[in-house]
């Protein structure tokens, strides 16, 4: 049995200290998730406390056949993808003088313009996010930055595995579409095709 | 401008042949629609990871316990309101039988001794009644009539044992 199986064990038995390695464990991808979800460092510590609670609270239901990444970020998902429904109609912008989250930062990264100016690029990105439906986000959020598969996702969303892939692509294309309307100017400035990605 | 195949190659994320990324690199430079998909791929590529500020895991340790008082709270409220409830409306049916028990206690209480007798002598009398049946039809029952009854009686609480097994199992999981 590894480590994260004895911890759920023991915390389907009612141990609070090994539901709190669990919490540790998982509170970055949980808070991520929420966070490029929601837009917001508040909403996003918010929404991820009550994930962990409505995991807490479900534990015992939790299947230990399946992923426990998948089960926690599905859950987490489903909350942010609700709470936007809810809010739908009322407008909210991102403060640039609210307190920002903690990027982790790029240990790679060659120089500090280059890096700024990625900086730059994912603070676009994260608010072009906002644009996207709720569900396309939460499929996009989990591919590029929870690293999940389309199956993962496919189970994490309850979405079948040609869902997901048409979603993905549509959301990239809503993306990209935002982001030549929006940021012309950056383009000129650094080619894709001068990438060695491409 | 015709986008494919350039559109689906970085879609799919699939590699790319030095033939293709040539093709692919070429129709960037003209193309500002698939130039704009490939920097979203790249954006999407080095994305970071937002991590919450220090202290999370406390921070939901004193949630879960703010919540576990607000649940104690409501079942507190929640057993009050019902046990407030359940004694008004018995308090309101009873309240016939307490009146008059206020009112003449002498009376109310030779009435409810004499329902007592009357119960105690309808019992007795249902007693040797069945006594009486009990002696009287084994002399009219045939003797194969008890297997059968045993039998068809054995049956019967089968078929209502599967039939609530069969109603109880549902689906388990999440």
């Amino acid at each position: 049995m590894n480590d994260e199986l004895t911890w759920i064990v023991q915390a389907q038995n009612g141990s609070d200290e090994a539901f709190t390695y669990l919490v540790e464990a998982y509170q970055t991808p949980v808070y991520n998730l929420c966070y490029r979800m929601l837009g917001e460092p508040e909403a996003a510590e918010d929404a991820a406390q009550e994930t962990f609670l409505k995991v807490y609270q479900n534990l015992a239901r939790y299947d230990r056949e399946r992923s426990f990444a998948t089960w926690l970020l599905s859950i987490a998902a489903h909350y942010c993808i609700d709470r936007l429904r809810r809010r739908r109609f009322v407008s909210f912008s991102i403060d640039e003088d609210e307190e920002t989250p903690v990027e982790l930062p790029d240990r790679s990264a060659p120089d500090p313009e280059a890096e700024t100016m990625r900086r730059q690029e994912q603070a676009h990105l994260h608010q072009l996010l906002q644009s996207l439906d709720p569900t396309d986000r939460a499929a996009l959020v989990l591919r590029y930055w929870n690293g999940c598969s389309e199956i993962e996702i496919a189970q994490a969303l309850t979405l079948t595995v040609p869902a997901v892939k048409n979603r993905l692509h549509r959301a990239r294309r809503a993306l990209a579409k935002v982001w030549e309307k929006e940021a012309p100017r950056a383009r000129t400035e650094r080619r894709p095709h001068e990438s060695p990605a491409f | 401008m015709n986008h494919r195949p350039f559109e689906d190659w970085m879609l799919e994320d699939q590699g790319l042949t030095p033939e293709q990324k040539r093709d692919l690199q070429s129709h960037l430079r003209t193309c500002g629609q698939c130039a704009a998909l490939a920097e979203v791929s790249l954006a999407l590529g080095s994305s970071r990871t937002a991590a919450p500020t220090p202290g999370f895991a406390d921070r939901f340790r004193v949630r879960l316990a703010a919540q576990r008082q607000a649940q104690r709270k409501r079942n507190f409220w929640g057993f009050l309101i019902l046990a407030i409830s359940v004694t008004t409306i018995l308090s309101w049916l009873a309240w016939p039988i307490l009146r008059v028990m206020l009112d003449s206690p002498v009376n109310a209480l030779s009435t409810w001794l004499s329902y007592l007798l009357s119960l105690w002598f309808w019992l007795q009398a249902l007693g040797q009644a069945g006594s009486v049946l009990l002696r009287v039809i084994p002399t009219f029952v045939p003797p194969y009539f008890w297997p059968l009854a045993t039998f068809a009686l054995a049956g019967w609480s089968l078929l209502w044992v599967l039939s609530i097994w069969k109603l109880a199992k549902i689906p388990q999981g999440v």
